[in-house]
């Protein structure tokens, strides 16, 4: 997470980062996904952030959401790194709930960071079994204390996912509730 | 700075603040150090790696990461002994002396503070590693303690050669650029010789390995939490098969290898997971996670007795477990 911020922060400095307005509304999102918005956000595009889509409401220091558009079996759920020292956490097909949470936990837990796990609990989406899970993390780099919320389903093989993060006094509270709508309006084109 | 980088240290949430555990290891640190126990101030730190470091203002940091990895008080006190030899040689700042431009003095303070991203730690230590005759003199004043104290100096060598082994068990790692502790130095092959000959010369000592059981067991399974979540599986099992042999008979470390090898899930690592998770729950005394990696593998292997059975037992014994909700969904999904 602390690469994708830094990235982000370079890139703007370098020119490379457009920023894009999300309207309310339905949206789709790669080719089978859609989720509905309410409210507007931003979309923060720059390359080599990693397979997700990233928006933000405060901007990408404060507050992500990640939107995982399809992950396919073998693919990291980060920008993937190379060299020995630093593990990639790779998405399995075959993968069950709580492993995929722990594939998110790895991601978030990459740099040092504090994770808990608060709530693991299964989600239909509109007839596809999922799930979705709330976290608490202490953030390494700052010792912020961050909550947040992920959604997640596996259909055809590939992953579809949201996942959120914001500081847990005041910006978690402030969005939480337009997250929630995102994550649980998430639909897969069968 | 160095009082600044402290201060920060002692309010950061990484710190482990329990009172038993910090006045034991400055027990231990004081053992050591003898008169200059007023001098070292020992700060807990719950980071899952090997490392233990001692500031010029006699800040020392010990890492979770170390204590999960040291067998006995012996193997902890070789480590803290060799910081303390450096400190007693002023070999810091010495170092500190030889860094010229202001960014290399911020990055090499940063390196006694809580280090923000644990990539970046190893290559910093690196550019601020000390010298071979350093590292030689810390280890002979780090044995001479050791022996002094009355702790057995062979341990020290025992150290070296355990990291040695986890780290060499990561495909295609290279132990130097991966731990902070091989990047500050010398291979750990001559360390092991070099000690071994000290420990010939101080013979005689205890280990003091039930005394270090009973203080670190209350924090064993969070800190097995952190090294499974770190997701580097070859080193784990390496790990936490050789805990597996010191401590035979600890389901604690049998859950943890079980956990890492289902998490992997390689060829024939389910087997391995639940033959050490059925031994874990045959000791008893298990984590309840046991039980639910167990039903997630009958589950897995369509069997339904099984999996209700060890789920059933997960949900019992883990009553407010984050992902209860999961498992019921699991369970009826078997068909209660």
């Amino acid at each position: 997470m602390k690469k994708l911020l830094l990235t982000v922060a370079l890139l703007a400095l370098s020119g490379c980062v457009s920023v894009a307005k999300i309207e309310s509304g339905d949206k789709t999102v790669g080719e089978r996904m859609s989720v509905h918005i309410d409210g507007a956000w931003n979309h923060v595009n720059a390359p080599g952030i990693g397979p997700a889509e990233l928006w933000t409401m405060e901007g990408t220091p404060v507050d992500q959401l990640l939107i995982y558009s399809v992950l396919k079996d073998g693919q990291a759920v980060h920008a993937e790194s190379s060299g020995s020292d630093n593990k990639n956490f790779t998405f399995r097909s075959n993968m069950q709930p709580d492993e995929i949470a722990g594939l998110f936990e790895g991601m978030l837990t990459r740099d040092g960071s504090r994770y808990r796990l608060v709530k693991l609990e299964p989600v239909d989406y509109s007839g596809l079994k999922g799930f979705r899970f709330e976290y608490s993390l202490v953030r390494k780099i700052d010792n912020v204390q961050l909550s947040g919320v992920g959604y997640g389903a596996v259909s055809r093989n590939e992953l579809f996912a949201v996942l959120y993060m914001a500081p847990r006094l005041v910006f978690y509270p402030r969005h939480i509730a337009r997250v929630e709508h995102i994550g649980r309006s998430m639909r897969v084109r069968p | 700075m160095m009082d600044r980088e402290e201060r920060k240290l002692r309010r950061s949430p990484f710190v482990i603040r329990d009172r038993a555990l910090n006045d034991y290891l400055q027990g231990i640190a004081c053992r050591l150090a003898g008169d200059h126990c007023p001098d070292v101030r020992v700060h807990v730190v719950n980071t899952p790696l090997f490392n233990a470091s001692m500031a010029p203002n006699g800040m020392m940091q010990i890492w979770s990461g170390l204590l999960l990895r040291a067998e006995n008080e012996a193997q902890l006190a070789a480590v803290i002994g060799h910081e303390i030899g450096h400190y007693l040689e002023k070999h810091t700042l010495e170092r500190l002396r030889d860094v010229k431009s202001a960014s290399a003095f911020g990055q090499f303070i940063g390196l006694f503070g809580l280090v923000g991203a644990l990539g970046q730690l190893a290559m910093l230590a690196g550019m601020f590693s000390f010298s071979r005759e350093q590292e030689r003199r810390a280890d002979v004043i780090g044995v001479s303690l050791m022996h002094r104290a009355g702790y057995d100096p062979a341990e020290a060598a025992k150290v070296w050669t355990n990291l040695l082994q986890e780290l060499r068990a990561r495909p295609g790692g290279d132990p130097t650029a991966n731990s902070p502790m091989f990047a500050t130095h010398p291979p750990a092959a001559e360390r092991s010789e070099t000690l071994n000959k000290l420990a010939a010369e101080f013979s005689g000592g205890e280990t003091r390995k039930d005394a270090w059981q009973e203080k670190v067991r209350p924090f064993r399974r969070e800190w097995l939490k952190e090294e499974i979540r770190r997701g580097q599986h070859e080193e784990s099992i390496a790990l936490l098969t050789r805990l597996n042999a010191a401590d035979a008979g600890e389901p604690d470390y049998l859950h943890a290898r079980g956990e890492v090898y289902r998490l992997r899930a390689g060829a024939g690592d389910t087997d391995l997971a639940l033959a050490d998770f059925q031994a874990a729950a045959a000791l008893g005394g298990e984590p309840p996670e046991t039980h639910r990696g167990m039903g997630i593998i009958y589950r897995a292997r369509k069997q339904p007795d099984a999996a209700r059975a060890s789920f059933r037992r997960y949900l019992e014994t883990a009553p407010s477990a984050p992902d209860q909700a999961m498992i019921k969904s699991y369970m009826e999904d078997l068909g209660i």
